[in-house]
């Protein structure tokens, strides 16, 4: 499989210069290696979305494709591992998408861990809806529906995942397309739920081109104990302060029981055939 | 022969699971009977009570007045006393302060039997046998199904508590030799979803429909499907979408206010053609309402739930034995033509207890409607004579996409005018089939005979029924397609009958209001309960009477 092969007939409305753009690279780039590899079947690869900017993505990946409503990214996602486990599930949602309006949906799904993969495009803003703040927007920011500014703390995606049980936590950056191909393909093997958080400007509503360039730091390749992994995700809090350290790669790796493991068949529901048994149901009632 | 029982007492004390067996051992000694649960919304404590109708004839509701009150507490004869019938006597405890009372000494049997106080009850039901002068066996033998290796014990107890009364009247042996069959609401939509191939049952927990959860929960390695518990409606129905979209036979269940919650996902299923069953067990509303008692209040949201327009099955079956076959006629409508089906209860269908003699099959074979072998040119939306695309499944080969936004055939994103036309049309043009199709699964009943009409839906059919044979001049017509609207039956028996009552279990009749846009008929006479109890056939009986005269 080439990269080509990923291609749709769709053409691409994100910004000139979007750094989706190089999430959409990455993960091409991971499922390339994958499939040629013979890690992962083209066919069984499925990709679910919110709504949002991120969520274009549906249209320009040739895979099979599950576009929700917003915020509801995971638990299509978690459906589909349940219905047919042999399928490899990748989600992409926005920060605002993943964070607001699915935020409890992203809690339950570090504690239930199903094997996929959740991929949230965080650029720290609504951009679609033209410039909101979302969970993880910097204290301070101003925008049109705050023009007071924001006061509350931004979430920490990664510190939240890591004490919500999730077996795989990572950050990317999107501008960052081999290291962050390289996390997906991580991500993506790892059995059980893995969440990467891939930080990425908005041209448009929110640049942070330039902190992020300035302030990204590389962690060292396969993650670290839980207490340390948990320190490393406090050390940026998503504020825009000078001199902030923002650790990208894994945090964290460990393998726990998934959720398919409570399935009654080992099989996809579909291909199972029943044999139902009309006098055997109602003798059920004597 | 017909007798009601109550047993009532505070949560905990046992009153529905005496109440069980004693409705199961006159099943097995083939009387009908039928079970009505009130209950609180409360784990112990208040006052909790079932009322028990046995009859020689099918009957498939209860009434407020009764032979004998088996009193758990004082409260229960403060509540229900004055209901009971002349000649009808309490049984209780030697503690009770009432007249009519048999008195069993409870406390002195246990210490005699060294038992602790759970077997109370048991005592009692004891006494009971041999005051309706019945023989123990039965008892004993329901015992042994319900508690296997414990039911020595309760024989133990039973058999104290029946040697401690006294005869007092005698029950006219049955004269059925068949054992019939015994069932709620909730098992019947539990049975159904088995018969009709369920993959995967997702729901979080809220009263009415909760039972369903436990019954299929319980079921779920025998039967190879699977269940599970998510965060909320929201994330249930979300994950029921991924589910069926994968290939699983898939159903969600919930009352109002999660079906409140599931309405946007909803509105997805009509855009995206994912097949759906969502069960609906109503409760008493607006919002938590009076959340463990009955209504039919819900039947317009349901008809309308969701953003936007798509087409959608409503279904509301009458009684459990209809419930099994409406189940699997949900699922087979729903996968055939990719939409949502919606299956309609309520409390008093889902929680109460019916006795059946025989049963039909299913109409509707359900398959799972997965196309073979998709070519490499499949495309999921193909535009179709009778809207219908074939459904394949990711892994297949081809991929498959679903969507909430609207789309041209293959899925992909699209916002001219022209395939928003082409999409809804194609959508659409279902309706006419599932019209056709519905037509011959009896979407309207009419039972009895005469020129007046009642017309009803859902679980007041039990009463109504009940009450027929006392209301000369009408008949029944259940009305039990819901949507599409069986509009022509309906109004033709409107048009041919003389006077025409509606009895629903609601504030502003609900079902008439569909029946006056469908038809353009309407209805004048109306009688309306909504107390959050169920209608008795007596209650029917009377209000017929006087909206007719």
């Amino acid at each position: 499989m080439k990269i080509g092969d990923l291609e749709t007939k769709v053409v691409k409305t994100w910004c000139p210069g979007c750094q989706n753009y190089g999430l959409l690279l990455a993960i091409k780039k991971a499922l390339v290696n994958l499939v040629n590899e013979k890690k992962i079947k083209k066919e069984n690869i499925v990709a679910v979305t919110g709504i949002g900017c991120h969520a274009k993505i549906y249209d320009y990946l040739n895979i099979n494709g599950f576009y929700s409503l917003h915020g509801r990214v995971l638990p299509p996602a978690l459906g589909i591992k349940i219905a047919n486990p042999d399928l490899t599930v990748i989600g992409f949602g926005g920060d605002g998408d993943t964070f607001a309006e699915g935020i409890s949906h992203f809690v339950h799904s570090c504690r239930f861990n199903a094997d996929l993969t959740m991929i949230v495009h965080d650029n720290q803003i609504f951009a679609l809806t033209t410039g909101q703040a979302t969970p993880t927007t910097e204290q301070s920011f101003f925008g049109k529906s705050t023009p007071l500014g924001v006061q509350e703390k931004p979430l920490n995606p990664v510190a939240l995942a890591l004490i919500m049980g999730a077996g795989f936590v990572a950050r990317g950056l999107a501008s960052e397309v081999d290291h962050l191909s390289n996390l997906f393909e991580k991500a993506i093997q790892h059995k059980g739920f893995a969440f990467v958080d891939v930080l990425e400007p908005c041209l448009a509503y929110h640049n942070t081109t330039d902190f992020l360039g300035k302030y990204v730091y590389k962690l060292k390749e396969n993650g670290y104990p839980f207490k340390k992994a948990l320190e490393k995700a406090l050390e940026w809090d998503y504020n825009l302060r000078e001199n902030s350290k923002i650790p990208i790669g894994l945090f964290y790796q460990e393998k726990r029981p998934i959720l398919e493991d409570k399935r009654t068949i080992k099989k996809p529901f579909w291909s199972f055939k029943r044999k139902t048994d009309w006098q055997k149901i109602i003798a059920g009632f004597k | 022969m017909e007798k009601l029982i109550l047993v009532g007492g505070q949560a905990g004390q046992g009153a529905d699971r005496t109440s069980l067996l004693i409705a199961k051992t006159f099943v097995s000694l083939g009387y009908y009977v039928f079970n009505y649960r009130d209950y609180a919304s409360l784990i112990k404590g208040g006052h909790n009570f079932n009322v028990i109708k046995i009859s020689d004839k099918p009957i498939f509701s209860h009434e407020n007045s009764y032979d004998v009150i088996i009193a758990l507490d004082q409260e229960t004869i403060k509540q229900h006393g004055q209901n009971l019938k002349k000649g009808g006597f309490v049984l209780g405890d030697k503690s009770l302060k009432v007249k009519n009372l048999i008195s069993v000494d409870i406390d002195s049997i246990l210490n005699k039997l060294q038992f602790s106080k759970i077997f109370g009850n048991n005592i009692l039901l004891g006494s009971l046998f041999k005051v309706l002068d019945l023989q123990l066996p039965a008892l004993f033998k329901v015992f042994k199904e319900e508690f296997g290796e414990k039911a020595p014990l309760l024989e133990k107890a039973a058999k104290e508590g029946y040697d401690f009364v006294k005869k007092k009247t005698k029950v006219k042996s049955s004269q059925k030799s068949k054992e019939n069959y015994f069932f709620t609401g909730s098992e019947a939509i539990s049975r159904g979803a088995v018969m009709a191939g369920l993959d995967v049952y997702l729901a979080y927990p809220m009263t009415p429909a909760t039972p369903v959860l436990h019954l299929l929960a319980a079921k779920q390695k025998d039967e190879k499907f699977s269940v599970f518990q998510l965060e909320n409606e929201i994330s249930v129905i979300c994950a029921a979408l991924g589910s069926s979209y994968a290939g699983a036979m898939t159903m969600v269940g919930t009352s109002g206010g999660g079906f409140a919650l599931m309405a946007e996902a909803m509105s997805m299923v009509g855009i995206s053609e994912i097949p759906l069953v969502v069960y609906l067990s109503q409760r008493t509303a607006p919002a938590t309402g009076v959340p463990t008692y009955t209504t039919q209040g819900d039947l317009k949201f349901a008809v309308n739930i969701g953003h936007g327009e798509f087409p959608r099955v409503v279904i509301a079956p009458g009684d459990p034995r209809e419930a099994i076959l409406r189940t699997v006629e949900a699922f087979y409508l729903s996968y055939k033509y990719q939409v949502l089906s919606i299956l309609l209860s309520d409390k008093h269908l889902s929680e109460s207890g019916y006795t059946f003699d025989k049963f039909e099959r299913p109409k509707v074979k359900p398959l799972r409607f997965i196309v073979k072998n998709p070519s490499a040119d499949y495309k999921r939306y193909l535009l179709t004579k009778n809207g219908v695309s074939p459904r394949a499944v990711p892994g297949q080969g081809p991929f498959v996409r679903a969507t909430s936004y609207e789309h041209d055939e293959d899925g992909y994103t699209i916002e001219d005018s022209e395939w928003t036309v082409k999409m809804n049309d194609k959508r659409f043009r279902k309706v006419k089939y599932l019209q056709e199709e519905i037509k011959k699964l009896n979407p309207v009943s009419i039972y009895g005979q005469g020129e007046n009409l009642i017309i009803g839906w859902g679980s007041t059919k039990g009463a109504i029924m009940d009450a027929l044979n006392s209301l000369s001049g009408f008949r029944f017509m259940q009305v039990s397609y819901i949507n599409p609207f069986p509009a022509e039956e309906v109004k033709k028996e409107i048009e041919k009958s003389r006077k025409v009552v509606l009895v629903e279990n609601n504030v502003t009749g609900l079902l008439g209001q569909i029946i006056t846009e469908k038809t353009g008929c309407f209805l004048e006479k109306k009688l309306l309960k909504y107390d959050a109890r169920p209608f008795t056939s007596q209650e029917v009986i009377k209000g017929v009477k006087r909206l007719a005269r």
